[in-house]
């Protein structure tokens, strides 16, 4: 359920006037999607799902409580204020709450395309047909998903903030996969405009590999030179600067950035120099949310630049505390490129593994963002500067911050997805990498 | 007051109706009408202060249709016989637009027809225990790490309220209710010298039931026990890698038969319907009554009536009775019947689903999903030290660390949140940077040892990822302590990170 910034300003002006709380906050998001998804060369659940939601969080003194709903009517909108507030009578006071924020200036959101808007169910099965109807001709086994939506979201405060952004999202993930079962392969991507994306070619991409992934054979474990495509380092980039790029904790003496005796490695060589990090809500290629945590201004931040660790996430309380500058959330994120092809990353290494995407990574040990998982849908040895055949997949055991000390080459930067990371859309390289830690072989396809 | 709170039974039939006479009228061969309500309320501390309180409502409704073979579904958060109107019209569209991509028709089982109401057995509802007394028993936990050495300690209580109405063209007319709680508790302690810090999360499972849970378990002594453990785990004997016997705690096995067994043997994965997502599976049809798929102790069964249960629930979101209908996964070691919705049994050869439809909320469409799967006790005596007298070099893990298998469900590592060493069938000190990697079939046909009822425990993950939009499903698994022979385990720490 999609409302215009007229109709979510007029909702949350119901409510502020509603509430008789010392301060609130009142936010608002909605979706409407289209989707096709397919298996077996056939459609399986196709949808048009559509949502809304409304919380309102109220405070008096340092006493918070929030509540959320998804009626908008006028009584229910009464019995969400009075429950927030009921909830922030009952907490304690919070010694670290923090009010909320007044007016902010945010820039102009570019997440939206009206092509995406007004994608029909006929339209995505019509784009998603000839993809099936080749793969079937190449006795290929296709599975899917495409799907369009808009969605909204604003954030309000009692101090007169108020924000509204509206995006478009486009997925769309390919499996090809052999009768056989010996062969498999993958191919996807976002975009938040539906006519920049070539849903043939996505599909061709994941049908020929499928094709050269049959038969694989079996390599022993250990530490190989890797080539990894944008999907699989999204992943990898994504979880660590998601989940682990965190100031409090770095300075509290849990997190791979704590320094030995205290503090944080901020300012500090943690990455290699041909490493840097950054998001920008105006990223031409993957346009971000134009405001992140309480409402505060997604802003260009520099996580790692040549290799010097520049940012942390960082909380209102603790960089008060700590008398630093809050660090919101990032909204998007991009890894800045080289100009090393594949091609030419191939014809560079001598023995090595070009690897598509993985699956299922999971942390093993905060302490050095150790991560496990497994390479899926594509892996392939490269001999002497060519790929000689296809492999059997791999766990892996690595750590993001290990393998950002070993990049020898970065090629173009690309909008791409990976299945761990879904809460920003990510910009990446593939990369080359040294000394890549593939713990035991799997024999799944 | 919310939108499902003001429509009563008569109001649901009534939208009902309408939803699927229209359905009918435009062609449907099936059609289902689901209309939810979630009740919630999340409650986090974080040492001695209160970082959370919330509750919350969301509800809405799905039309599924099935139309010429092929499903389209459409859903809304506005219970209005206009919106339903409309969502039953966009859901008739979406198949419609979707018929060319149809090589196979999807055809449904004669699902049979119930009128009836189920409602969760609960001895104290959470959401009528006081706020303030629900944070006072975090703040208390959170105490007790504190004062037993933690450096910081965080307990969060997560509470759902789901109600179902279901209807169905094929007559059905369902209401169901159940409470689902989840506890959640970590404490962290630091050894600032070294820069080195360790966790141990609580061992507190999620559960189908009233807030008696929360009261009749010991968090306050389980935390303070956490709090001496995580500083010990900082000066932990690091494992030597290699091959060990394991004897695991159902604690921690629980979810090595959620992502080993539970998932394998879901019939969509071995019918490719997963291949982009979740996976597929190495248990293929022909593989039916045939696969070893572990040693002669192994028993799994699936059921939707075990007290406590995440799954337990009297029909499944296809509206096949589940209640009762309990069935064997795998039977002294052979595997002998996947998991099923409806429009996938004929394909190899059976009648009917099995009820596992669940869907994750009022928008999204029913999949299928795992109920309570669980490796059966030893029907003879057998303790926990029974289990460790025969190992000569092992380990004895507790609790669950990370966790990770392959898109086939062969391939698998996990680690856990202690780890002790067993020696000539003595338990012995503690060990840390332990995770084991296995291969299912391989690790579950070394199991020689299982223990008795005495030893179970009912474990489950409230969040269980699958299906395209992504759905996340509540999951229990009993289990008893189990020995496991020659498995390969890795040392995880690393060195070359700062």
């Amino acid at each position: 359920m999609i409302l215009s910034e007229a109709e979510t300003q007029d909702i949350t002006k119901k409510v502020l006037a509603l509430s008789k709380a010392e301060s609130c906050t009142v936010s608002m998001s909605g979706f409407e999607n289209r989707h096709v998804r397919f298996a077996q060369n056939m459609a399986t659940t196709n949808g048009s799902p559509s949502g809304i939601e409304i919380s309102v969080e109220s405070h008096f003194g340092k006493r918070s409580g929030s509540a959320t709903g998804t009626d908008l009517s006028d009584d229910a909108l009464a019995a969400l204020v009075a429950s927030s507030e009921k909830t922030a009578r009952l907490a304690p006071e919070n010694p670290e709450f923090m009010p909320p924020i007044g007016p902010q200036k945010y820039a102009a959101g570019t997440g939206f395309s009206s092509a995406t808007e007004s994608v029909t169910s006929d339209a995505l099965a019509g784009a998603i047909q000839p993809v099936l109807e080749q793969a079937q001709a190449k006795n290929l086994q296709a599975s899917g998903f495409l799907q369009t939506g808009q969605s909204f979201s604003s954030f309000a405060t009692s101090l007169g903030l108020f924000v509204y952004d509206q995006r478009t999202d486009v997925l769309h993930t390919i499996t090809a996969r052999t009768p056989d079962g010996t062969g498999s392969s993958w191919a996807g991507t976002t975009h938040y405009d539906f006519s920049k994306l070539d849903v043939a070619a996505m599909g061709g991409v994941a049908i020929d590999q499928a094709v050269r992934s049959q038969k694989p054979v079996a390599l022993p474990p250990g530490k190989y030179t890797v080539i990894l495509e944008p999907s699989a380092v999204s992943d990898l980039i994504g979880i660590m600067i998601g989940d682990e790029f965190d100031q409090r904790s770095a300075d509290e003496g849990r997190n791979f950035a704590t320094k030995k005796g205290g503090g944080s490695l901020l300012g500090e060589n943690v990455f290699g120099k041909n490493v840097t990090i950054y998001s920008d809500p105006n990223d031409p290629i993957v346009p971000g949310a134009i405001y992140s945590t309480d409402g505060q201004s997604a802003e260009k931040t520099m996580w790692i630049e040549n290799g010097i660790l520049k940012n942390l996430q960082c909380g209102r309380y603790w960089a008060k505390k700590t008398g630093i500058q809050p660090v919101p959330a990032p909204t998007t994120l991009t890894m800045t490129g080289g100009t090393t092809s594949t091609a030419d990353m191939i014809k560079q290494t001598k023995r090595g593994l070009l690897i598509t995407r993985f699956w299922y990574i999971r942390e093993v040990d905060p302490q050095t963002v150790l991560l496990t998982g497994l390479t899926r849908d594509g892996v392939f040895l490269i001999e002497h500067g060519a790929i000689t055949k296809p492999v059997h997949n791999f766990r892996f055991n690595e750590s993001p911050v290990a393998m950002l000390n070993k990049v020898i080459a970065l090629g173009p930067s690309v909008r791409t997805y990976g299945e761990e990371v879904s809460d920003f859309p990510l910009c990446v390289p593939t990369i080359l990498v040294d000394g890549f830690t593939l713990s035991s072989v799997s024999d799944a396809v | 007051m919310d939108v499902a709170d003001r429509l009563d039974l008569k109001d649901k039939l009534r939208l009902a109706d309408q939803v699927l006479n229209l359905a009918k009228a435009q062609g449907a061969s099936y059609a289902d009408f689901r209309l939810c309500r979630y009740q919630t309320e999340y409650l986090e501390a974080r040492e001695h202060r209160l970082e959370e309180s919330s509750t919350g409502v969301s509800a809405g409704f799905a039309v599924r249709v099935l139309l010429d073979g092929t499903w389209g579904y459409a859903s809304s958060p506005l219970a209005t016989e206009d919106e339903a109107k409309r969502a039953t019209l966009r859901a008739v569209e979406v198949a419609r637009a979707s018929q060319r991509l149809q090589l196979r028709k999807f055809v449904l089982e004669d699902v049979a027809a119930y009128q009836d109401k189920w409602q969760m057995p609960m001895k104290v509802d959470p959401f009528l225990v006081p706020t303030d007394e629900k944070i006072g028993k975090l703040l208390t936990i959170n105490e007790a790490a504190l004062k037993a050495g933690a450096d910081y300690a965080t307990a969060a209580f997560a509470f759902v309220r789901e109600e179902k109405f279901f209807a169905s063209s094929h007559g059905s007319r369902i209401e169901q209710t159940r409470v689902r709680i989840m506890p959640e508790t970590e404490v962290t302690a630091i050894d600032k010298a070294t820069g080195k810090f360790a966790t141990r999360s609580g061992l507190a499972a999620p559960r189908g039931s009233g807030y008696d849970y929360i009261q009749g378990y010991d968090f306050v002594g389980e935390a303070a026990k956490a709090a001496g453990q995580a500083r010990e785990k900082l000066r932990a004997k690091p494992i030597d890698p290699g091959s060990y016997d394991l004897v695991l705690d159902p604690t921690h096995l629980w979810l090595t038969i959620h992502e080993s067994v539970g998932h394998p043997t879901e019939l969509d994965r071995a019918l490719g319907w997963e291949a982009n997502f979740a996976g597929t599976t190495f248990v293929t049809p022909d593989k039916l009554g045939k696969l070893k798929y572990g040693s002669s102790l192994m028993n799994i069964v699936a059921d939707r009536s075990q007290e406590g249960g995440l799954s337990t629930v009297g029909y499944d979101d296809d509206g096949v009775r589940s209640l009762g209908a309990e069935f064997p996964i795998i039977k002294d070691g052979i595997f002998v019947n996947y998991q099923m919705a409806i429009g996938q049994a004929q394909l190899i050869g059976q009648k009917m689903s099995n009820g596992c439809a669940f869907a994750d909320s009022w928008s999204a469409f029913p999949i299928q999903r795992m109920p309570n799967v669980s490796l059966q006790p030893n029907p003879k005596t057998c303790s926990l030290d029974n289990l460790f007298a025969d190992v000569k070099r092992g380990i004895y893990i507790v609790g669950n660390g990370s966790w990770s298998i392959d898109q086939q469900r062969h391939n698998f590592q996990f680690g856990g949140q202690l780890f002790y060493e067993i020696k000539n069938g003595k338990l012995g000190g503690m060990l840390r940077d332990v995770a084991y990697q296995g291969s299912t079939t391989e690790f579950w046909n070394s199991m020689d040892g299982i223990g008795d009822q005495s030893t179970y425990f009912l474990g489950g993950a409230p969040n269980c990822g699958k299906g395209q939009p992504e759905q996340s499903a509540p999951v229990s698994h009993g289990a008893v302590p189990a020995r496991f022979r020659k498995v390969n385990v890795l040392n995880t720490e690393r060195k070359d990170v700062a």
